[in-house]
């Protein structure tokens, strides 16, 4: 349970480091003529779409987490590649964290390409499109974005090796972006810079303890002790 | 066999083509994937049927992944493990999230599949519908009954996959041929026209002749014009083939679809926005587009019967596997056939290649009226080539003028100057222009007779004459005196073409034409030789002219004194003997020729396309493209092979191993969805590497002459070559 905690509140660090991507669609959609409670609607469904694609891909991830483990490579014992799988993760959780403190940066250009391309162009359409349904869409649209947070998350729910974790985690890390961004989209004003940074490093450093973590579990002899 | 191209992408329709009504105009797609990814691209953002589009994209994902999330959840035994109570439960839930689903992604493919059904055929549309209906159809009589597993994951995941499919390779398409899109529409271009001091946008169609227009720099001419102010170099080479950039000052004349160089100018336009040549080119490019080749129209044949095989395999696959395995596992293996056949990558085999060397082609001058002569000119084995105009510059001037002993240069001059005065044979520039500077009399010549390839003979008060060849003279009863053939020889084996002239009772003297060879010609020649192609000479010229030429290029094998019909032969003869052969030549004069030989190309006569029998053309500075042009069909073909290997690769070993049940449906799909657009992508590719790189080897580099020195050595005769 701690563990998911975590990565909660990495998430919740990690959005306002989605706020200078993401937050960007969130504040297009800006408000609703028809009041308040319609632009809470509005960012409710964006963000529901939003992690909806979180909680989909993390079910993939798990299930290729799993797939890895029982047909990757059947010579090993399952607990071995478990635990190569969880230092893969861990060491990929800990690239990404170290991305968020500045480091190994141009990794971030790669991701994304032409598909990130063709996203971002049917974002721009989607975000004033008329209709209850459209921010629903640009939610889902949205979490396809390349994120290395959401990238580092993967990585932690794949080395679970099984699906309703791998489920959770991904729920739990969407979760923890949603006040932030609800916050920004309804409010409408993005945070200051410095207060983005701030809360980037946070991030980072959250993604580093986990990833250390994750590492940790494949390599110490005691597995399941620890955050479980 | 002509069709109508797609709104998107600009590829021909297939045979079902997705017809749909769009901001009130009827519009045409060559499918659903275009249609959605036309208005997506163009529908304009707050037209809700475009947003629609997107929405319904959007939409179908949010259902279809909580679709996918529980079912997987289920399938891993976290959810309902051994409670058949709350399994029951997800199992509404599943069938509440996948009914709107359904309808919200399937509703097109059922459409198209229907609109087939209707015509008695089946499409890819039907084998989606049939897949999906069955998974749903069986999923939810599963849930009533409260059977043990459900396949709504199946079903609103294939939809998905083949939507995404569809729209990306719709998009990746219509990218492919962006480049394409302004040579397809030259009318519609938008022009700056300047009208009460003000700028007006308007399409080119609509700019008649003498309205004045502005071109700013880096911008392609719409229209034909003279400058009225500004200077800029312009780059005529699609137009004229002329490699350098041309000055254009105040008073110069630029064409239709030169791109305008660093200065902004102000024209008059000369001729109405569609009357242009430019206009007339893209009209054909339009043409050639719309013509299927026959690989295509099999390939269109073949598409049919596949999709009736396909189902007739998942039937087969269906009762195979029920006897053996329990019966969802039959129908999820029947399904994944039903998925996994991809026969949009054989229909997609040819036409985008083609098209897309279709565009390379018109880029650097070359139009190619259809894929088909890109198909015959791969496959051709021989060059044939005209001589005067093609690999000589057309251009021939008087080399000297001789006459018997007693008559005077000047006589047989002027007798010829009159006889040439009343025609439009091919000597008359050169003579004309000869006779100005000795400042003969004027007399003109009355019963005029031109024999094509002989000669001319006329009449000059009482007495007849007439200039040509020794047989056509013959033919009109005067003899050769030695002398004269004596002569004639020796200038013949310096390169001169001679013509004979007779009046009164003899042959009184002859001409000596040099028609000197065009720069690049040599290593045309040895470049198309170096691709293995076997070079040939025709020409109705002598033939010590015509050997000493194909001599002088290293042409391995030559024949002259040959008229049309002896042409015509001859290329008959070579097509036994050695394969399919191209014929080099000038359109208009040996149009018969090349429209005889397997594949023409006409040098310098894009003036007048209506009349053009070649089907492919370059402009007439053209002449160093040929061994580029051959490159780059050769590899449009392998690029088509290729594509055609693959396709059936994909097609045989995916549908194998569908068959025997070791794809599941989802994953089928997913390849099925990459597949098509693996096709878009690959042909994208070559186009941009691989054809750029093959082509390479065989462009001839024409040495850059300076400009100021290529003047020089034309000024001397170009009167005669404008006349």
């Amino acid at each position: 349970m701690v563990e998911y905690l975590l990565i909660a509140l990495a998430g919740f660090a990690g959005s306002f480091h989605c706020i200078g991507m993401c937050g960007g669609f969130a504040c297009a959609l800006g408000s609703d003529p028809r009041g308040r409670q319609a632009t809470l609607l509005r960012h409710l469904l964006y963000n529901t779409g939003r992690v909806s694609t979180y909680v989909f891909l993390g079910a993939l991830a798990g299930v290729l987490g799993t797939a890895l483990i029982h047909h990757g490579a059947p010579a090993l014992p399952m607990a071995t590649g478990q635990r190569a799988l969880s230092v893969a993760a861990g060491a990929l959780m800990l690239l990404m964290g170290m991305q968020l403190w500045g480091y190994f940066t141009p990794l971030r250009g790669s991701a994304g390409g032409m598909l990130g391309n063709g996203l971002v162009g049917a974002l721009r359409r989607l975000r004033t499109a008329p209709g209850p349904a459209a921010p629903l869409a640009l939610g889902v649209a949205n979490g396809f974005l390349p994120c290395p947070l959401v990238y580092a998350f993967l990585a932690k729910a794949a080395a679970s090796a099984a699906v309703a974790p791998a489920v959770l985690t991904m729920l739990c890390f969407g979760l923890g972006t949603f006040p932030a961004m609800l916050l920004t989209g309804s409010v409408g004003r993005l945070l200051a810079p410095v207060w983005r940074q701030r809360g980037v490093r946070l991030a980072g450093g959250f993604l580093l303890a986990l990833g250390a973590l994750t590492v940790a579990r494949g390599l110490l002899p005691l597995d399941g002790h620890l955050g479980h | 066999m002509a069709a109508e191209l797609c709104a998107h992408c600009r590829l021909p329709l297939g045979r079902l083509p997705f017809r749909q009504r769009l901001h009130g105009e009827p519009r045409t797609f060559c499918c659903y994937g275009c249609a959605l990814a036309f208005q997506v691209g163009r529908g304009v953002p707050e037209q809700a049927d475009a947003a629609w589009q997107l929405i319904r994209l959007g939409l179908g994902a949010f259902l279809a992944m909580n679709i996918m999330v529980l079912s997987l959840l289920l399938y891993s035994g976290s959810l309902g493990d051994g409670d058949a109570w709350l399994r029951q439960v997800v199992h509404l839930l599943l069938l509440a999230l996948a009914t709107p689903t359904v309808l919200i992604l399937g509703l097109p493919f059922l459409r198209q599949a229907w609109h087939a059904a209707r015509q008695g055929q089946v499409a890819v549309d039907t084998l989606v519908s049939l897949g999906v209906g069955t998974a749903y159809g069986y999923s939810s009589w599963a849930t009533l009954t409260g059977a043990e597993h459900v396949y709504f994951d199946t079903a609103t995941m294939v939809l998905m996959l083949f939507t995404l499919g569809r729209y990306l390779e719709a998009a990746g398409r219509a990218r492919a041929m962006r480049d394409l899109e302004p040579l397809l529409a030259p009318e519609r271009t938008p022009v700056r026209v300047l009208e009460d001091q003000a700028e007006h946008m308007r399409p080119a169609a609509q700019v008649a002749a003498g309205a004045r227009v502005r071109v700013l720099p880096g911008e392609r001419m719409p229209v034909d014009g003279v400058v009225l102010e500004g200077a800029s170099s312009v780059d005529e080479s699609l137009m004229t083939g002329e490699a350098w950039p041309v000055a254009k000052t105040a008073g110069s004349l630029v064409l239709a679809g030169s791109i305008n160089g660093a200065g902004t100018l102000l024209l008059a336009t000369t001729a109405a926005g569609n009357g242009t040549q430019w206009a007339a080119i893209g009209r054909a490019v339009a043409e050639s587009l719309r013509c299927r080749s026959p690989g295509q129209q099999l390939a269109d044949r073949i598409a049919g019967p596949f999709v009736a095989g396909v189902i007739l395999l998942a039937v087969a696959a269906l009762l195979y596997w029920s006897v053996r395995v329990p019966f969802e596992q039959a129908l999820l293996t029947a399904l994944a056939v039903l998925v996994v056949a991809c026969p949009c990558a054989l229909g997609l085999a040819t036409p985008l290649a083609t098209s897309l060397g279709l565009g390379l082609a018109l880029r650097r001058g070359a139009l190619v009226r259809s894929g088909a002569a890109f198909e015959r000119l791969a496959s051709a084995r021989v060059v044939a080539f005209d001589k005067t105009g093609t690999l000589t510059s057309g251009a021939a001037h008087l080399f000297c003028s001789e006459g018997l002993e007693g008559v005077s240069t000047e006589q047989v001059l002027s007798m010829s100057a009159a006889l040439e005065r009343a025609s439009e044979h091919v000597l008359a520039g050169p003579v004309l222009a000869a006779v100005g500077r000795t400042k003969g009399s004027a007399p003109v010549a009355t019963d005029v007779q031109a024999a094509p390839g002989g000669g001319i003979s006329g009449r000059l008060g009482s007495e007849r004459l007439a200039i040509g060849t020794e047989t056509y003279l013959q033919t009109l009863g005067w003899q050769l005196p030695e002398t004269l053939a004596a002569r004639a020889a020796v200038l013949a084996a310096q390169g001169c073409s001679v013509s004979y002239v007779a009046w009164g009772d003899r042959v009184k003297g002859l001409l000596a034409f040099v028609d000197p060879l065009r720069d690049e010609a040599q290593e045309v020649v040895e470049c198309l030789r170096r691709m293995g192609l076997h070079t040939v000479l025709l020409s109705g010229d002598r033939s010590e002219v015509v050997a000493a030429v194909a001599a002088k290029l290293g042409i391995e094998s030559w024949r002259g004194e040959c008229g049309p019909q002896d042409k015509q032969a001859a290329l008959q003869a070579l097509r036994q003997t050695r394969g399919a052969v191209a014929m080099v030549g000038d359109g208009l004069n040996d149009g018969p020729v090349l429209a005889a030989a397997d594949v023409g190309v006409a040098l310098g006569s894009a003036s007048d396309l209506a009349r053009q029998a070649a089907e492919i053309v370059l402009p007439a500075g053209g002449l160093g493209k040929l061994p580029w042009l051959f490159g780059l069909s050769r590899a449009v073909r392998r690029t088509i092979v290729g594509n055609h290997c693959r396709a059936w690769g994909y097609n045989l070993v995916a549908l194998a191993l569908a068959a025997s049940g070791l794809l599941q449906p989802v994953i089928a799909a997913a390849l099925m969805a990459g597949s098509s657009v693996l096709v878009v992508l690959s042909s994208l590719r070559r186009q941009r590497f691989d054809w750029a790189q093959q082509t390479a080897i065989g462009r001839t580099t024409v040495p850059p002459l300076p400009r100021a020195a290529q003047e020089l050595s034309e000024s001397k005769y170009r009167p005669m070559a404008q006349r």
